[in-house]
């Protein structure tokens, strides 16, 4: 018989809501609230021993006491597996969740979660195993018969299959494996159904951009505030919030000052994709100070704005490229900023 | 928004619609083997590029010019 620790945070373990959010974790012996649902749907085959409670709040402002809570609860109660949530949209639940998941593999014990497939939660923890769910707690009884079909595929003598069969979000994982047809002529089989215009499936799905409509035309360049963006990582001599190479997830802002130039003794270059030497031998290259003073000197533009936002454009995730995108725009927003060159290297 | 890239379809791709070619990924405003006034020059003209691209309505993505 399967003995399952659940995670639950305040409200699902009906301590109360938002109010209650900031709860520090605590253990009951058995089932609450979903997770008796939970032991119905597994009848004799297994059932929840204990449930860990803890607030949203407390587990995502106190990462590091509510992981050790996790930690000493795996090791107290060693159950064979854990199923966190299910968390639906709620990103702080989701991420805690994602969290236990991880924390459990950490202890070599397999653990599922539910969540709806853009909760950001996931992004903490990828690989953990989650089943897609609606919205909202509304979903709680096909989730949690999801989650019962995951557990037991995961806990199972079988080999757990690819995502799409298995029913989980796919966690970006890829098992080699012999096919019976080599990728050449799938590849050319595929490209043929897609001419004859019949469904096909990509063995390599590419996370879609956003369409963003155009936005209109400055009326008058001469009255207007323009600032410059680069994903060129052009930073302050010494890098001081050091800003990464690579696989970057923040953006920066430096002031400009009355600088008509960016030169090579106060700024420079930090990005690893590229040969940056050019770059931190005269940044202007890429962050063109030198001419944007001159236009505004000459009235060709209204006024550049009296700073800079960067990041380091290599690598990094599409998820982070956005909320960057956003809290820069909100920024210059801010300023009235009026147009942005944006200069990608 | 304008974008100035040193390429484009990268750009096109992600979904930007005012596009400027740039130089080159190292040195996408500029290129410093020239002497310094064509460098600047050059810069100057990519730099008026994506203005003429800020003030220009678009409908769909658009690539503005080439470099220089």
């Amino acid at each position: 018989m399967l003995r399952i620790g659940h995670y639950l945070n305040q409200f699902f373990a009906g301590i109360g809501g938002e109010e209650q959010a900031s709860t520090p974790p605590s253990v009951r012996a058995g089932a609450i609230g979903p997770g008796r649902l939970l032991n119905t749907l597994l009848g004799p085959e297994g059932g929840v021993a204990s449930t860990l409670v803890c607030g949203d709040n407390f587990f995502n402002e106190q990462v590091e006491a509510a992981a050790e809570a996790v930690r000493g609860w795996l090791r107290d109660v060693r159950p064979d597996l854990v199923v966190a949530g299910p968390a639906f949209a709620a990103g702080r639940y989701g991420r805690a969740c994602a969290e236990v998941c991880r924390l459990a593999a950490e202890e070599g014990i397999p653990a599922v979660t539910g969540m709806h497939p853009e909760n950001p939660g996931l992004l903490i923890y990828r690989q953990a195993y989650a089943v897609p769910t609606g919205n909202s707690a509304a979903e709680m009884a096909p989730a949690l018969a999801a989650i019962a079909a995951l557990a037991r595929r995961l806990t199972g003598t079988a080999p757990l299959g690819p995502a799409e069969e298995d029913g989980y979000l796919p966690r970006g994982v890829r098992r080699p494996g012999m096919r019976p047809r080599p990728g050449a002529e799938r590849a050319v089989a595929m490209l043929v159904t897609r001419m004859r215009g019949e469904p096909f499936r990509t063995e390599l799905p590419v996370e879609p951009y956003e369409a963003v409509s155009p936005a209109p035309a400055l009326p008058d360049l001469t009255r207007a505030t323009i600032a410059v963006v680069t994903t060129g990582a052009i930073v302050p001599k010494g890098n001081p919030d050091h800003l990464k190479r690579c696989s970057e997830t923040r953006w920066v802002r430096y002031g400009l000052g009355n600088r008509s130039t960016l030169s090579a003794a106060e700024f420079e270059c930090v990005h690893g994709g590229f040969f940056n030497v050019p770059a931190s031998e005269n940044p202007n290259v890429v962050l063109p100070l030198d001419v944007l003073r001159d236009l505004a000197r000459e009235g060709r533009i209204g006024r550049l704005v009296d700073f800079y936002c960067t990041t380091t454009g290599n690598d990094q995730r599409l998820v982070d490229c956005r909320r960057n995108g956003e809290e820069i725009a909100e920024t210059l927003s801010r300023e009235r900023v009026d147009g942005v060159l944006l200069v990608a290297t | 928004m304008a974008v100035i890239s040193a390429l484009p379809p990268l750009a096109l791709q992600a979904g930007a619609n005012r596009v400027v070619q740039g130089v080159k990924i190292e040195h996408v405003c500029g290129d410093p083997s020239l002497p310094p006034d064509a460098d600047r020059a050059l810069r100057r003209s990519i730099v008026e590029q994506g203005l003429r691209a800020l003030t220009t309505d678009v409908q769909s993505p658009t690539v503005f010019g080439g470099a220089g």
